[in-house]
């Protein structure tokens, strides 16, 4: 109600039919990041784009990440609601012009849903992108929220990475991929809910074709390397609308649209359905009048349709036709930017004595395993042993990973989200790989009811990131993860990428099983322990950097390559700085403890 | 001597093969739907998932208008590999016996599996060694390998029950040897990076056969 006088004050009168479900959308939480934009400003970044993050990886090579969620969709429709976040994230990474090569996940739910795995799998291994890991965490506090978190990675030459953004007047606008239908109307929307709320029902989901998408993919790749596009945005929540105004609105201009040339797979669509139906698979491409019918024709020859639906115009305005019918004329900034919920400043409290909240503990292999972790044949690490490392065919390699505290962060959401970055980074160093950026998805509860824990959360990113001197490159949030008003407990999701040398990789083998470092948490140990996993690491040491020291699943993973572990695994307070090393011997000055022994079965 | 990678809309794999072949020094081309296979000494049908599976995997694809092509470089002796979903295309083709049904335990698998090398007697396993264990990677829905046909050649067999197949039969060939079917992927076991090499060997036996013949 309070956007809708804000809108009227601005307009200067009141918004017709068409402009409510058009401002509806572009200033819901999921478009237009309200509650978290002010945070955000303050965060150290490095390499933020429209679309995906990106950073530098050795000189000739892009990294383009970002972690995105698809929470409240996977909560109501669990196959096509983690099928399309998955589609999702990897056209944002698409749209920068790399090729996606890698998916992580990060799951929160009470438990393993069978159909929210399902529907990763299928989509991830139908597009042939490697899903190489991510994180399980079941917990009943996820019991109506479960959390739905996918991470892409992707590699191009620099060259090749596109803005998010037109950028002069007669440019026009192709969007291309599947047709337009009602799926997912008014998605970004519900996404900003509490999952009691009317709009959950699955006439709000979007509809998964992992098919069409590998087929958009492969023409995308041709576009880019046959040099047509000038900018692109994936088509996610708010369609045409959100990806039009947004590609317009970054490089400060204005356009035109014409909705009766989208082709559309449902008869009968009214203009302002076509609009912002949220249906996948589509991308918007900025081009220029002559390159356009080439593009098309590519989309073509990939069984996709295509069409050009705008024109890029100077006067910063964005009006929409259906034929000669104007059915939409406001500011393209006005439409862009949403109004901006103030933030309010959090000073941390010193660490409390956390209590063990127990996450149920299972065999992550059980969902890894449904995953192809290794077509593209760049997959390093197997799942189950920490961050996944992948190489670059020809030279260099990269590690990746999702971690979350959120058995932390239920008791103090700062040190949660400050411990989660800190062993993030206890984790790229464990594979010998130096941490390049991070980007994160903050899952959070009702803002309006409660922001302070929002605050906490966005001030320890920053702080961690200033503490660790790592970038935050790209970031997503999910809030109103709420049931009958509860809410979960505040998750930030940690994804962080680093530069790795896949021929130093060092692999598990028979030796000795060392603990090393401290059962407790001091901050100012830190980077103590950094040094010396970095340390071990080069000298030849497999190292272990887990919250849990040990669980189940690096058993079952080192019984997959053949060996047994036999270990008395020590008592740690639920933060510690303790890491597990397997290696003939470890001489350094932080504690140490021989704790058994890594043999062939 | 040159290799020739199918390409069908939703093949994931193709670029895989790709780098594995010429990792063993051999001249590949990717091929259309609607190019020739005129030239070509050995046709790869690549994994992934050919127009998304849907109807039923392979089928849409066996039905191409490449596959008049695939069968007259089948009636000329060229060898021809399908993996995975090729396999499942040259199921479909009629080129091998049996069905790919769905995998027993009702999910995707994706793991590396050891194999038994039943069958050295062809272009693709002459390097191995007679019952040799090796380690491929599998990554498959529909995987599970019906017998239709008692006398049929068996070139791998799973030493665990990875899918529920019939006689853990992993990979089929014609009775002369030269078009073989395989569930697991070579391609993904060239390099010891990988996490296994035990790949290589299909194809240098393939190399090294075709460079005999040549000469």
């Amino acid at each position: 109600m309070r956007y809708l006088n804000i809108l009227k004050g601005k307009l200067g009168r009141d918004p017709d039919f068409v402009e409510l479900h058009a401002f509806a959308v572009m200033w819901s939480e999921h478009c237009g990041y309200s509650h978290t934009a002010g945070y955000i400003r303050r965060l150290p970044k490095q390499g933020h784009h429209g679309n995906a993050g990106v950073v530098d990886l050795d000189g000739d090579f892009g990294l383009v990440f970002k972690v995105e969620s698809h929470n409240h969709p996977s909560a109501v429709e669990p196959y096509n609601g983690a099928a399309t976040g998955v589609g999702g994230i990897i056209r944002d990474v698409l749209a920068m012009g790399a090729r996606p090569s890698a998916i992580l996940d990060s799951l929160h739910m009470n438990s393993v849903i069978g159909g929210i795995i399902e529907g990763i799998a299928d989509y991830g291994n139908s597009i042939g992108v490697p899903t190489v890991g991510g994180e399980l965490r079941l917990s009943e506090l996820y019991q109506h929220n479960p959390l739905v978190n996918v991470m892409a990675v992707g590699v191009a030459p620099h060259g090749n990475i596109l803005p998010s953004k037109a950028s002069k007047p007669g440019q026009v606008m192709v969007v291309f991929g599947g047709a337009t239908g009602r799926d997912g109307i008014h998605g970004a929307s519900f996404a900003s809910e509490d999952l009691t709320g009317d709009k959950a029902s699955k006439l709000s989901i979007q509809v998964g074709d992992p098919f069409a998408e590998k087929m958009l993919i492969e023409a995308f790749l041709r576009m880019n390397e046959e040099g047509l596009i000038d900018g692109a945005q994936d088509l996610g929540a708010g369609g045409v609308l959100s990806a039009t105004a947004e590609l317009v609105a970054r490089g400060g201009l204005g356009a035109v649209v014409h909705l009766e040339r989208l082709p559309l797979r449902e008869s009968n669509m009214k203009p302002w359905e076509i609009l912002i139906s949220e249906s996948q698979e589509r991308m918007a491409v900025v081009t220029t009048k002559d390159r356009a019918e080439r593009i098309i024709e590519i989309a073509k020859d990939h069984l996709l349709t295509a069409a050009v639906v705008a024109e890029v115009k100077a006067d910063p305005t964005y009006r929409v036709f259906y034929g000669d019918k104007k059915i939409m004329e406001v500011p393209v900034q006005l439409l862009a930017n949403a109004p901006e919920e103030p933030v309010s400043d959090y000073v941390p409290k010193d660490m409390p004595d956390f209590r063990k909240v127990d996450f149920k503990v299972v065999d992550a292999h059980t969902v890894f395993e449904q995953y192809d972790y290794m077509v593209g044949t760049d997959t390093v690490i197997s799942p189950g042993l920490g961050p996944a490392v992948m190489r670059v065919k020809g030279d260099g390699g990269y590690s990746l990973l999702t971690h979350s505290r959120a058995d932390l962060a239920v008791q103090d959401s700062y040190w949660g989200t400050f411990i989660a970055v800190l062993e993030s980074v206890r984790k790229t160093l464990s594979v010998g790989a130096k941490p390049l950026a991070v980007t994160n998805c903050v899952n959070y509860g009702d803002p309006d009811a409660d922001p302070t824990d929002l605050a906490a959360m966005m001030k320890a990113l920053e702080d961690a990131c200033r503490f660790a001197n790592i970038p935050v490159a790209s970031g997503n949030a999910s809030l109103y993860n709420t049931y009958g008003g509860r809410a979960i407990p505040p998750t930030l999701v940690i994804g962080m990428v680093g530069r790795a040398d896949p021929k130093k990789i060092v692999r598990p083998k028979p030796s000795n099983v060392y603990a090393v470092g401290w059962p407790d948490f001091d901050v100012e140990r830190e980077k103590r322990l950094w040094e010396v996993i970095e340390y071990l690491s080069a000298k030849g040491a497999f190292v272990l950097a887990a919250s849990s020291l040990v669980n189940v699943t690096h058993v079952k993973a080192l019984r997959r390559l053949g060996l047994k572990l036999n270990v008395d695994v020590p008592r740690t307070e639920p933060a510690h700085q303790m890491v597990i090393v397997f290696a003939d011997s470890v001489k350094t000055d932080v504690p140490v403890k021989k704790i058994g022994v890594l043999k062939w079965m | 001597m040159k290799a020739c990678i199918v390409v069908y809309p939703g093949s994931n794999c193709d670029r895989d093969v790709y780098h594995a072949l010429k990792y063993v020094g051999v001249d590949v081309d990717y091929v259309g739907l609607d190019d020739s296979l005129d030239g070509c000494d050995l046709v790869v049908l690549p994994g992934g998932f050919s127009y998304g599976d849907y109807l039923r995997p392979g089928a849409v694809a066996a039905r191409e208008k490449i596959s008049h092509e695939v069968r007259r470089a089948a009636d000329r002796g060229k060898l021809i590999l399908g993996i995975c979903n090729g396999f499942q295309i040259l199921i479909e083709m009629g080129l091998l016996p049996g069905a790919l049904l769905r995998n027993s335990s009702g999910r995707f698998v994706s793991k590396w599996v050891r194999l038994i090398v039943e069958d050295v007697d062809t272009p693709f396993t002459r390097n191995f060694k007679s019952r040799e264990v090796i380690k491929l990677p599998v990554a498959h829905g529909y995987g599970r390998y019906f017998k239709t046909d008692s006398a049929i050649r068996v070139v791998f067999k799973y030493m665990d029950d990875v899918n529920g197949s019939d006689d853990m039969i992993a990979a089929v060939t014609t009775e002369d040897g030269r078009i073989l079917g395989m569930m697991p992927h070579p391609e993904r076991a060239y390099e010891k990076l990988l996490g296994g090499e035990d790949g290589l060997k299909l194809f240098t036996s393939v190399v090294e056969y075709l460079r005999r013949n040549a000469s």
